[in-house]
């Protein structure tokens, strides 16, 4: 990826997370004082919206980069759905059983685990091929 | 394996990010490369013979297994 092409990235994501914390922000007070069904999911939903806008974004940073660059953002990816993937099945598992008592909300923490750690893996192979910069 | 990118790009007088901008890849690729911590795919090692107007044998050696 260009260093032009970086910064237009950079630029994207900063503007989508404003967006996302802005709707967050305005909406979510909303929610509790509408009594109409619909209005309260479409209050709910629209913060959902630049997050898919900055999915999206991702996805053509990967499709945009080298080789090696995807390489790296492969096994990223593979590790963060793995480990999240575990993490949700045994928690499901617990749930189900009664060991610990979790509500719907804990699916909020599914996509901030999943960039955690592919951040984190992804930083840990970058280092491995000598560091990839910011690809 | 081993590879002779870094002496052909010393050749040419070129940077890691030059070669980068010809072959269409990052600087980093380049140097993950010529460090041998990344072996290329044969379409870009096919770039690389091209670009030095070399045989890839000639560029990449089998390293030992």
């Amino acid at each position: 990826m260009s260093r032009f092409m970086l910064s237009h990235y950079r630029r994207n994501v900063f503007l989508l997370m404003a967006a996302y914390l802005v709707l967050l922000l305005l909406l979510w007070p909303l929610t509790k004082s509408t009594s109409s069904l619909p209005l309260k999911a479409a209050y709910t939903l629209l913060p959902v919206l630049p997050m898919i806008a900055m999915l999206w974004l991702i996805a053509r940073r990967v499709m945009d980069s080298d080789e090696l660059q995807q390489r790296v953002h492969l096994i990223a990816l593979s590790t963060a759905t793995g480990v999240v993937s575990a993490a949700s099945l045994a928690g499901g598992f617990l749930c189900a059983t009664h060991v610990v008592e979790l509500d719907g909300d804990v699916l909020v923490w599914i996509m901030p685990g999943l960039a955690l750690v592919y951040a984190a893996t992804r930083w840990l192979i970058a280092r491995r091929y000598g560091g990839l910069g910011c690809a | 394996m081993k590879n002779h990118l870094r002496d052909l790009r010393d050749l040419h007088a070129w940077s890691q990010g030059e070669l980068a901008e010809h072959l269409d890849v990052s600087r980093q690729t380049v140097n993950a490369i010529e460090t041998g911590k990344y072996d290329p795919s044969l379409p870009l090692a096919f770039r690389i013979a091209k670009l030095f107007r070399q045989p890839i044998e000639s560029i990449f050696e089998p390293g030992k297994d």
